[in-house]
């Protein structure tokens, strides 16, 4: 059998050579607490100043502005929950979001409205872009935070930030997004951008998994969720994971290097795989066509499949993809993201996200190209037959 | 020659992994999959049949021997077809028996439709019955049989089912698990109770389902046969036919509930004597052997999970409904529960208990048996 295709890069990817090569001294030699006050710790210390002013950079803001995180989830945790329990007491209690964030942003919502805090929802378009007339009336003096996703990683279509951070910030609310899968996709400026909090995770780009970093505006009231240290200035306490942090640093850097080549390389064999696939399987829905759409993501429902069966047939013809959101048991379930964009259960049931990336090749995409309509074409002749 | 790939049902238990793993050394090209039931939601503890441990016990076992393993998400079917029915047949004061609804209507059908997607050959599950040829029978381990819960496959399912470990007894699972190195699996305790019910705990389940104030719920009379009231219950839903828990006392002679009145709430007391029924009819009747048996065939009964069959003769069939002469009194023939047919070991059909009878045998044409 032909080696497999991983067409899931929006899920992880392996870590780059170079980033495993930059990592490497840390696990050994310079294996320093950098709280330390010995030569050990300063050399650690060195490094992880280092990886934060270049971590810094690929975002235009300053060293002090980046802590270091544990990936997407911890991130938005801190972005959402830290400004919100400080501004709750100025009568900030309320939090905006939209229905098709990650789980990461969306739990958390719940969690504070739980908490006593009040949870507002944005409305999202049938393509899932955020409809801007629904931030006013939502959008108001009562808004701690906003919170939207940049690129939706299940879909990839793009909000826009820059509009709604202004909306926001208009009112005092501060803007938080989750860029993780934005970030080496669309240029991030954040001395131009109307964003207070951004999130970015490392194994989306070639790092490893349990390391990310979260942009904090200086200045932005922030309450931390962890404490017992003074690490990341008390943001973010617990000895820094040195290696991951240096790794990060040079993903990042890599990913900005080679953005808009790379781009243009995804987005082409995404295009391709697309029109391939709607070459033999003309009534499959490509989910966020209609508008601006990450380069990388491919979700698209075949009517009269299962998006469980043709994952199982993807994987057992060597073809690696998602459906929606997989549950820690592995199991999948309806999108929520696409039953918030008004998709039929059957179609949602039905979605398959194809997400190309680094190993992603040409030949890949031939391959793919010809044995994603066969399996959907066998399928459905089975569901026919039944 | 048919192929050699099979999705094997597998629940993370001991059983399944060894059927999974037989089937594997004899050189089948294996599936391994795990059925996702319900929510493990926080008023669910973890479960021996259903739990995030047994989905990942599963997992382990397929990636030691090096086969893909998926998740099969049942929830929303499972949800309607089982869970559904399981407390609408407590409201209707039945005693209803979801494993068999789970595998008629959920387990098999999914897995038999799956299989068929990814072009399996054949369909393997852990189950204590064995099949050939298109028809079931009795475990060999007649203490550990299982096809009382599985009358409902049917039979173009039957005929491509590989039940590993229904030649062997449980003892000889154990030990091919220990010889194949699945350490952790072997010594796992059995799941006994329904899975989906916590702490054996099936009120709370339809208070989650129907609410508090469910009329299966609530108060109702105790009444003996005659009519006479002798007492108040907290809910038909906690009596089941034969049970003496929970009944009164004072009486000349230990007192069981015979039958369960919905529309009054009344739950109906009456002396061991008043349990047997020399008759019995159900619905729901499905056949698994190739032919199905009329009026005056002879048959061999069993109406509860463990019960020594008796024999008995068909004495009326109409459209899915079957009714039955016993030879020999049963006892407790519960409304909801399952009457399973055999001829021997072969299992020959079943159906959901609609009512047992005191009627006598109705006179027929002689046997020629």
């Amino acid at each position: 059998m032909a080696p497999p295709i991983y067409l899931d890069h929006a899920a992880t990817t392996p870590v780059r050579s170079e980033v495993l090569e930059a990592m490497t001294p840390f696990f050994g030699a310079r294996f320093g607490n950098p709280s330390s006050v010995h030569r050990f710790g300063r050399d650690a210390r060195t490094a992880l100043d280092e990886a934060r002013s270049r971590v810094a950079a690929c975002l235009h803001a300053q060293p002090d502005e980046i802590v270091f995180t544990s990936g997407g989830t911890e991130g938005d945790n801190l972005a959402i929950i830290g400004p919100w329990r400080m501004r709750r007491a100025q009568g900030r209690n309320a939090v905006v979001t939209s229905p098709t964030e990650h789980k990461a942003v969306l739990e958390v919502v719940h969690q504070i409205a739980r908490e006593g805090g009040e949870e507002r929802l944005l409305a999202v378009t049938a393509d899932g872009v955020i409809d801007l007339r629904s931030l006013d009336g939502i959008v108001d003096e009562q808004v701690a935070v906003c919170s939207v996703m940049w690129i939706n990683n299940e879909i990839g279509v793009v909000q826009d930030i820059p509009a709604i951070g202004a909306r926001a910030r208009a009112v005092g609310a501060l803007m938080h997004t989750d860029a993780v899968q934005a970030f080496g996709k669309i240029p991030i400026d954040v001395t131009r951008l109307p964003v207070d909090l951004l999130c970015l995770s490392g194994h989306k780009i070639g790092a490893p998994k349990g390391i990310g970093a979260m942009y904090l505006r200086r200045g932005t009231p922030f309450e931390p969720l962890f404490h017992g240290g003074s690490q990341d200035r008390g943001r973010r306490p617990g000895t820094e994971n040195v290696a991951f942090a240096v790794g990060l640093a040079v993903a990042a850097e890599l990913q900005l290097v080679e953005r808009e080549r790379e781009c243009a390389r995804l987005g082409a064999m995404r295009d391709a795989l697309q029109a391939a696939i709607l070459a033999r399987v003309p009534d499959a829905v490509i989910h966020g066509a209609r508008v601006q759409r990450a380069p990388h993501i491919l979700n698209l429902s075949v009517p009269g499949t299962d998006s469980e069966s043709l994952l199982m047939a993807l994987d057992l013809a060597g073809i690696a993809a998602s459906g929606g959101s997989a549950c820690q048991s592995g199991s999948v379930s309806p999108s929520h993201v696409l039953s918030a964009m008004g998709v039929s259960r059957g179609l949602a049931g039905a979605a398959v996200r194809l997400s190309v990336g680094m190993l992603s090749t040409d030949a890949d995409i031939a391959r793919v190209s010809d044995v994603f309509p066969a399996l959907v074409e066998k399928a459905r002749r089975l569901a026919g037959a039944a | 020659m048919p192929g050699r790939r099979v999705l094997v049902a597998m629940s993370g238990g001991v059983d399944s992994s060894v059927a999974a793993a037989l089937l594997h050394e004899q050189g089948y090209e294996i599936i391994g999959a795990t059925m996702k039931l319900f929510c493990h939601g926080e008023d669910l503890p973890d479960r021996p049949c259903c739990s995030l441990d047994s989905v990942n016990d599963a997992r382990r076992v397929c990636q030691q021997l090096g086969v893909p393993h998926y998740v099969l998400n049942l929830e929303s079917a499972f949800g309607r077809d089982v869970v559904q029915d399981f407390v609408d047949e407590y409201s209707r004061g039945r005693t209803p028996i979801p494993c068999v609804r789970c595998n008629t209507f959920t387990k098999f059908r999914d897995l038999a439709r799956k299989a068929e997607a990814l072009e399996c050959d054949w369909i393997a599950t852990g189950h204590y019955a064995r099949a050939h040829d298109g028809d079931m029978y009795r475990g060999r381990d007649h203490a550990k049989d299982q096809t009382y819960f599985l009358w409902g496959v049917e039979r173009h399912v039957v005929a491509r089912l590989l039940l590993p470990v229904g030649a062997q007894t449980k003892a000889e699972t154990r030990a091919i698990a220990h010889r194949l190195g699945l350490e952790v699996i072997a010594e796992k305790t059995e799941s006994q109770d329904i899975c989906f019910v916590p702490d054996g705990d099936h009120l709370k389940i339809i208070r989650r389902e129907l609410g508090d104030d469910a009329p299966a719920l609530q108060r109702g009379p105790f009444v003996l046969q005659d009519g006479t009231a002798v007492g108040e219950h907290d809910g038909y839903a906690r009596f089941t036919v034969g049970q003496r828990k929970g009944v009164p006392g004072g009486f000349a002679a230990p007192m069981f509930v015979v039958a369960i009145e919905p529309e009054t709430r009344s739950v109906v007391l009456g002396p061991r004597a008043a349990l047997l029924g020399r008759g019995l009819v159900a619905r729901g009747m499905r056949w698994m052997c190739a032919a199905p048996l009329g009026v005056g065939d002879r048959v061999s009964v069993q109406h509860r999970h463990r019960a020594t069959p008796v024999a008995a003769e068909i004495v009326r069939i109409d459209g899915d409904e079957i009714e039955l002469a016993l030879d020999a009194p049963l006892s407790a023939i519960t409304p909801g529960q399952s009457m399973v047919l055999y001829d021997g070991e072969r299992l020959l059909g079943g159906g959901f208990i609609e009512s047992g009878s005191s009627a006598p045998r109705r006179l027929s044409l002689p046997v020629l048996v």
